[in-house]
């Protein structure tokens, strides 16, 4: 057998469903099928996935290809294959909030996602019709994607960038491990003190110091977009883009499931990022699980990144999970985060008072509760992140 | 080099003699790190057995594990080398006393050159070479991935003060990481990739059992039972294979010889490591604990 044309011609297929496999890999897998005779379709499944594949997020689109090569003796001795739905493996595979072990339609949709065979059926509501109440509460269902997200308007865009930069040398910093030199710092660099008195016939004459350096902190921005943050949905877009571009900062959106945005919003052109984040928040204009959300966030493969963070909720806090669970789940935000800020968008308008049950369940885990629904109360948000005490 | 293995199936059966039991996936992984001289990178839930697979592999192999922890602000100083300065200033001192000239040379030589877990590796001396762990990379910042690209490509240091130091054998390198940071591609590039899977229960037990040779095959049995149905409920953190083998070590401890409810419960601590998670746990418990109750009344019924 060639094994570097058949090494070719599967990364070459691999490519075409959108895995990403250098050249160096092929010579890998070329190598792996010398040192290991593919002689049993497990073999070879694992030769080429421990050199081909290189991250989790691509092990599904893998299997997917592999079972269409080699025929579908693979699913057997994969357990991945079967636990992947293979219907999500398509797009582009970004499962920041629905690694393994995390319910991806919800608890009581489906108990166990990520052991048990997806539902040949979807389980949506079939209750029958009859007379139907058009009251607005919040909803456990997810939406519908019909509606894409507005595209972003240049000049809003501009206006939020400069706001960030204007606010960037303000920005809260935290005390990172890493050192700088500073001639007021406590401690004595030893090896900058060495550099410098070789020039004086190796007679410390001059003693360096340094000082940790500091770091921005870092900012998670957790976006409502459900059903009834649709009217503000473009304008905290808007912010995300801004916040991804200027600023180290994780955004996320959530309806009924959580989607990590950050890598997707930093996408060069506005437009297209707008794009890839409509195709990839599917739940959108749909129903609230905030405190689902939250856990999710917490327990999931992103949760260092809430650590020593500032924290933005974006929500009305139309919430249709129990507010006891939403008080639980800010609790151990509230512990891990550094500060916890909640945008409101209704706290801007006169006579409002946090009644809404989750509202007011969340609201003792917040360092502030703000206004934030059009562009010009997101500028004074900025300045309140700013303005949160740097340690 | 020589380390002499026939193909996966023989890892797997070496790995077996040292207590560590892998499935396919991984024993290919461990073979193709020994093989194709290519950096391993491990990926998985926590307590899966990432750093395990390390030190199990180099006990196979008969070397030395060099472990590097990383952590947030790790620097070259702490992972390559350093100059001894202090030395360094005792011998420019020591010079001075004595009226010597020093050069420069004099004072960047082995004898002030400090080790550090990667030079270690790559200057380790021997027939078989060393197994180095680089533990949890995704808490190192992404500077310090830039950092390895050398070493992982070239298994070289280059020391400006004293030229590049080149490995006699390519250490054989394992990287763990818990997905708490996306790592960079060109780290992945350089690397074999395998992702471990929790393994199911039959696996799990074998596993245990080794682990903990004091328990009976009853308590096993039922504990990976329920550590299977624990896994489900929707905890902060759901308990690994590590905090298994802690659990059920206690609960052998205790002199359990099967799951009893009292006990379980004084051992959960090892189980449960938040107060929320330690609630929904003891709810299963007692749950499991009502159904066996019950299961176990009707045939006393029957035969009453």
């Amino acid at each position: 057998m060639d094994r570097a044309a058949f090494a070719t011609a599967f990364a070459v297929r691999l490519r075409r469903h959108g895995l990403t496999v250098g050249s160096p890999a092929v010579e890998t897998f070329t190598k792996a099928l010398a040192a290991c005779a593919p002689d049993s379709i497990t073999r070879l499944y694992w030769s080429a996935r421990i050199s081909l594949v290189n991250r989790h997020s691509e092990i599904g689109i893998f299997d997917t290809v592999f079972a269409q090569v080699f025929g579908e003796a693979t699913l057997a001795v994969d357990p991945h294959a079967r636990r992947t739905p293979l219907a999500k493996t398509s797009g582009h595979a970004d499962d920041a909030g629905t690694g393994p072990g995390q319910p991806e339609h919800g608890p009581d949709d489906d108990p166990l996602p990520w052991s048990t065979l997806p539902d040949p059926v979807s389980r949506t509501d079939t209750s029958d019709g009859g007379i139907v109440i058009a009251l607005r509460s919040p909803s456990p269902r997810s939406g519908t994607p019909d509606v894409p997200f507005e595209h972003l308007d240049d000049m809003q865009l501009a206006q939020l960038g400069s706001w960030l930069r204007k606010a960037a040398p303000h920005w809260p910093t935290r005390r990172s491990r890493r050192r700088v030199n500073d001639h007021r710092g406590r401690t004595i660099d030893l090896r900058e003190t060495l550099h410098r008195a070789r020039r004086t016939g190796w007679e410390p004459a001059h003693l360096a110091r340094h000082r940790p350096r500091d770091k921005p902190r870092r900012v998670v921005l957790l976006a409502d977009v459900s059903q009834s943050m649709h009217a503000q949905a473009t304008v905290y877009l808007h912010l995300m883009r801004a916040l991804a571009v200027e600023t180290h900062t994780e955004v996320f959106a959530f309806g009924t499931t959580l989607t990590r945005l950050t890598t997707v919003l930093r996408h060069r052109c506005a437009g297209q990022a707008v794009d890839h984040a409509s195709e990839l928040v599917t739940d959108r204009f749909g129903g609230t699980r905030i405190a689902t959300n939250l856990r999710a966030l917490l327990s999931g493969p992103h949760a260092d990144l809430t650590r020593g963070a500032i924290v933005l909720i974006a929500s009305d806090g139309w919430d249709s999970d129990p507010p006891e669970e939403l008080a639980r789940a800010m609790a151990r935000l509230r512990r891990r985060a550094h500060r916890v800020l909640w945008l409101n968008p209704r706290a801007g308008a006169r006579g409002f008072s946090p009644r809404v049950a989750a509202m007011a369940a969340a609201l003792p885990y917040c360092d502030a509760l703000l206004p934030a629904g059009t562009l010009e109360s997101l500028g004074a948000a900025i300045t309140v992140i700013t303005g949160t005490a740097t340690r | 080099m020589s380390i002499p293995v026939t193909d996966p199936d023989d890892i797997r059966e070496r790995l077996d003699r040292v207590d560590y039991l892998v499935d396919d996936g991984a024993a290919t992984a461990l073979f193709f790190a020994l093989t194709l001289g290519q950096p391993l990178l491990l990926e998985g839930e926590p307590g899966v057995g990432k750093t395990t697979a390390a030190k199990a592999l180099a006990s196979m192999v008969g070397t030395a594990l060099i472990r590097l922890q990383c952590y947030e602000g790790l620097t070259a100083s702490e992972a390559l080398y350093e100059w001894n300065y202090q030395r360094q200033l005792l011998a420019v001192r020591l010079a001075e006393s004595r009226g010597r000239q020093l050069q420069d040379a004099d004072l960047f030589t082995e004898e002030f050159l400090q080790e550090r877990p990667i030079l270690a590796a790559v200057r380790h001396r021997g027939p078989i070479p060393p197994v180095l762990l680089i533990d949890e990379i995704d808490r190192a910042d992404d500077e310090f991935e830039a950092l390895l690209f050398e070493f992982l490509g070239e298994s070289a240091i280059t020391i400006p003060e004293l030229g590049t130091v080149t490995a006699e054998h390519a250490p054989i390198v394992v990287l763990t990481s818990n997905r708490t940071r996306e790592l960079h591609d060109a780290l992945r590039r350089r690397c074999l990739y395998h992702w471990i899977e929790y393994p199911e229960p039959a696996r799990a037990v074998e596993i245990l059992r080794r682990r903990v040779p004091t328990a009976n095959t009853a308590l096993l049995d039922s504990a990976a039972a329920f550590l299977g149905r624990v896994r489900e409920l929707d905890l902060d953190k759901p308990p690994g294979l590590a905090e298994t083998i802690d659990w059920v070590a206690a609960l052998s401890a205790l002199g359990a010889t099967e799951l009893v409810r009292t006990d379980a419960v004084r051992t959960l601590s090892a189980l449960a490591k938040t107060p929320d998670d330690r609630y929904t746990i003891a709810e299963a418990l007692a749950e499991l604990h009502a159904a066996d109750s019950s299961g176990d009344g009707d045939p006393g019924r029957a035969t009453g």
